[in-house]
């Protein structure tokens, strides 16, 4: 072959796709194509995992000029990445999307409900210890400790910054995991409740209604109070803090339509393929993968064991009770985890209607998770140093 | 200092920390809710969104 292509040099360039493909570029177009898979069959996140599986076939074709590197010649996955993902623009975008369609009220009538949002995020930090028992450096493992937070873009954000070359595999557990939470929470919530505990009603008398002015003013009031205790978390806290202003002011719809339609569909498009793209075999075909999609259950599971039992601690100095199913819902998987635990509720007793207080918690696991984010991302250089 | 170490104390630190800014939330929203009540014809369409 070689003889040929010194007889015929025009053959190397003709061939190049074919001379240069391996096992693992045709490992990683059925990866590619398990999760375009996953998307248009299962709907698991279909808006990020077809344009993720899409990606990884275009990163993974021999020489792809999609993802070329050549000064002059720079593919079109490369320049966006270091134009959207690299300055970590996308997932801020995609906070101002986000908090354009959050609805704060059932948070602003019952605050405590904040303090489940708190609890699910144990996680985050629990998967973080048992990253390192693998063998993981203190970066990487908080790093893959925030798909625990159950934020896409928290967790593209925070490994953007400390773990670039585990941004692929890390971005495909979070939104894995993200759909899987009708699989993963209902097991872990039977576990550690008992069926009585599961079937705690929780009424709604005393619930006074929101002023449109308190719906107005939060957003500014948490971003300041955020900003101040971690500044670093300005970007992802004052970005999903925005687009909720913006829906509140009521006097700019367009913007707000906008945000949440337009501007959440382009990012979302963009920052899919993108992310497919960093997919390359040679980063994606190894065991740090695997363990990577392992720890990312692990965090799941922690988030949702962590909030339930909050919920029975709190039952246990309450005069009203709590279902302790509410607990689970404080990782940011919205409206996912709360309908979910809804229905489990109304599967338990069918008269159990605790959507209310589930959409409320799972509304504080939004800004739970950026604040967990915020605080791992001052944590991880101070403590980096040491 | 080891990694798991490094993990542990960001635990240890970032936990109790994260749960302080939430009962400043709590304290802040519980303010924020009684100093701007709602008059009772206000809210329309906030429960039926869910």
């Amino acid at each position: 072959m070689e003889a040929l292509i010194q007889q015929y040099p025009w053959l190397d360039e003709l061939l190049m796709g074919f001379i240069g493909l391996s096992w693992k570029h045709v490992v990683m177009w059925a990866v590619g194509a398990l999760l375009i898979w996953l998307a248009a069959a299962k709907d698991y996140e279909p808006a990020l995992l077809l344009p993720i599986g899409f990606g990884a076939i275009l990163a993974n074709i021999p020489h792809s000029s999609a993802i070329s590197q050549i000064k002059g010649e720079e593919g079109f996955l490369f320049v966006l990445y270091n134009s959207g993902i690299g300055n970590e623009l996308f997932p801020v975008l995609i906070f101002v999307a986000i908090g354009a369609m959050c609805d704060f009220a059932p948070l602003i009538r019952n605050p405590k409900v904040m303090l489940f949002a708190a609890a699910a995020q144990f996680g985050i930090f629990a998967t973080a210890v048992a990253a390192t028992f693998l063998g993981f450096s203190f970066e990487h493992a908080a790093s893959i400790g925030i798909i625990g937070a159950a934020d896409g873009p928290t967790t593209i954000y925070v490994a953007s910054r400390f773990a670039v070359e585990l941004l692929g595999p890390l971005s495909v557990a979070a939104y894995c995991y993200m759909s899987l939470v009708p699989v993963i929470q209902p097991p872990v919530i039977r576990a550690i409740t008992s069926k009585a505990e599961r079937q705690i009603k929780m009424g709604y008398e005393n619930v006074e209604p929101v002023s449109q002015t308190t719906k107005f003013l939060f957003p500014i009031m948490i971003t300041l109070i955020a900003g101040m205790v971690a500044p670093i978390s300005v970007a992802l806290i004052g970005s999903l803090m925005f687009g909720n202003l913006v829906k509140e002011s009521g006097v700019t719809e367009n913007l707000s339509a906008c945000a949440e339609n337009e501007l959440a569909n382009l990012v979302t498009l963009l920052l899919g393929i993108t992310i497919g793209g960093t997919m390359e075999a040679e980063r994606f075909l190894n065991i740090q993968v695997l363990l990577i999609m392992a720890l990312g259950a692990v965090a799941f599971v922690f988030d949702t064991a962590g909030g339930v039992l909050f919920a029975k601690l709190m039952n246990l100095f309450s005069k009203t009770k709590i279902n302790p199913m509410i607990g689970a819902c404080g990782i940011s998987a919205f409206p996912m985890s709360g309908r979910v635990i809804a229905k489990m509720a109304l599967k338990e007793d069918p008269s159990n209607f605790i959507i209310q207080h589930a959409i409320g918690v799972n509304v504080a696991g939004q800004v739970a998770s950026v604040v967990a984010g915020g605080l791992v991302l001052a944590l991880i250089p101070a403590l980096a140093k040491m | 200092m080891s990694a798991t170490l490094k993990a542990l104390t960001m635990m240890a630190i970032a936990l109790p920390t994260m749960f302080a800014v939430i009962l400043i939330f709590m304290a802040a929203t519980t303010g924020l809710h009684k100093m701007f009540p709602a008059p009772p014809e206000e809210e329309s369409g906030d429960d039926d969104d869910d």
